[in-house]
């Protein structure tokens, strides 16, 4: 029994050791960025999202999105997700290794990108029958653990959408009152001007009922 | 037997560890990165930066020795919160960690400096930043008492589902934010169109009026 306990511990703490995620990160993107994550299993599930947070609202969202390719330790493309100003994404790795996430900004503005990426391992039965010392239940508070973060990920992706929203907000309000407050300044100028140049017409120096 | 297994398992831990999940990125001398996050009030946050050995035998168990990093292969690194605040700051170093309390919530910001090398080389910085339930020592906590594993992993569980019940509140708190922010612009936006009707409305009067009196004083009307 004592044996046991400390197999499920030792195991246990190896399950603590692998299945620790990645915090949703911010990086800005000028043409392209790439960012390195290690799958250690095979047929690990890797999830995540990313979420654009546009720099200059300018003249309104016309920017054709970012791109994001998912590159596997062969080389050989695994994930693609084109022009998109956020998405969510979830594959299984076909093998392990260092996978590459590659960020592309076709403009040349710089786009701030939000993203998060998890990588998650579920002991499946051919790992318990490999081992007689892990536990089923190990199998079920992986999945929850799993479910949990899959949660905490649509949560995050959520938080950066509100965040873009939030920017896109500000951005409508200040320029209806800047170009509302433009707008009047620019009526009254055109009008001044109007009744200056009729004045001119009708001046002195020019002979009466000539126009 | 038993010391056995402990020593084999250590082994695994501190290779397990040195492959930790965290985002790696390339950094070319002379250039700078930033990787900014948004941490909440009051939340611990852990940072380790490290930059990667080309010649490491990469997560495989041999036991080649590695040659040192060269010695231009050096970044500067600083931590800064969103008002400015600076929170850490290694200069030339090829390693290094940090950690504080997130007083302010907001986006921090950590930045990485590659000093200027004469053939431009791009190194690998490997960084892992985290922040409040994941960077929690669950270690110290399973070291101070003798719980159960078990135990301990329900208690991440359930910190996680707290964590999670927070964050909900919080959004819903700025989705209100939002809703109001969206209808004062809308109240905004009416109030001032029919502003400009006045305007316009008042400018080509006084212009009419302006223009009238012009013409009569000139006596052509």
């Amino acid at each position: 029994m004592e044996e046991r306990k400390r197999c499920v511990l030792g195991f246990l703490l190896l399950f603590f050791t692998l299945l620790r995620d990645l915090s949703a990160l911010s990086i800005t993107v000028n043409d392209v960025e790439c960012v390195y994550e290690y799958v250690l299993y095979e047929g690990d599930t890797i999830s995540g999202n990313f979420v654009v947070v546009d720099h200059d609202i300018f003249w309104g969202s016309d920017h054709p999105g970012i791109d994001m390719i998912v590159t596997s330790p062969g080389g050989n493309t695994v994930h693609t997700l084109k022009g998109t100003s956020g998405d969510k994404f979830e594959f299984k790795a076909p093998r392990s290794g260092m996978y590459k996430f590659c960020f592309h900004n076709s403009y040349s503005t710089p786009e701030t990108v939000s993203f998060y990426i998890h990588v998650g391992h579920i002991p499946n039965e051919h790992d318990l029958a490999k081992d007689e010392h892990l536990d089923p239940i190990n199998v079920k508070i992986a999945e929850l653990r799993e479910a949990l973060e899959s949660v905490t990920a649509e949560q995050r992706y959520l938080r950066a959408r509100d965040y873009r929203h939030r920017r896109t907000n500000e951005s409508t309000r200040k320029r209806v009152i800047f170009y509302t407050v433009g707008e009047y300044i620019l009526l009254a100028v055109a009008s001044g001007l109007q009744v200056a140049y009729i004045r001119r017409l009708f001046s002195k120096s020019v002979a009466y009922n000539r126009v | 037997m038993a010391l056995k297994f402990w020593i084999f398992l250590a082994i695994i831990q501190v290779l397990l560890t040195t492959i930790t999940e965290a985002v790696r990125f390339d950094l070319e001398s002379g250039h700078t990165k930033c990787i900014a996050e948004d941490i909440k009030a009051n939340s611990m946050t852990v940072g380790k930066y490290t930059i990667v050995n080309p010649n490491e035998a990469h997560h495989t168990f041999s036991q080649e020795p590695q040659q040192p990093l060269p010695d231009s292969h050096k970044l500067t690194v600083r931590v800064t919160a969103a008002s400015g605040n600076s929170y850490h700051y290694a200069d030339h170093v090829q390693s290094g960690q940090f950690s504080f309390q997130a007083v302010e919530a907001g986006d921090y910001m950590a930045c990485f400096w590659a000093l200027d090398q004469s053939p431009a080389t791009t190194m690998t910085v490997d960084f892992d930043w985290r922040s409040g339930v994941a960077a929690k020592d669950w270690s110290n906590v399973a070291k101070k008492g003798s719980i159960d594993a078990m135990e301990i992993e329900v208690k991440k569980l359930y910190e996680t589902v707290t964590s999670i019940h927070e964050e909900m509140s919080y959004l819903r708190e700025r989705e209100e934010e939002m809703q109001d922010l969206n209808h004062t612009t809308n109240s905004k936006m009416g109030w001032l169109s029919l502003l400009s009707l006045l305007i316009c409305l008042s400018v080509s009067g006084l212009q009419l009026w302006h223009l009238k009196s012009f013409f009569e004083k000139k006596k052509l009307i």
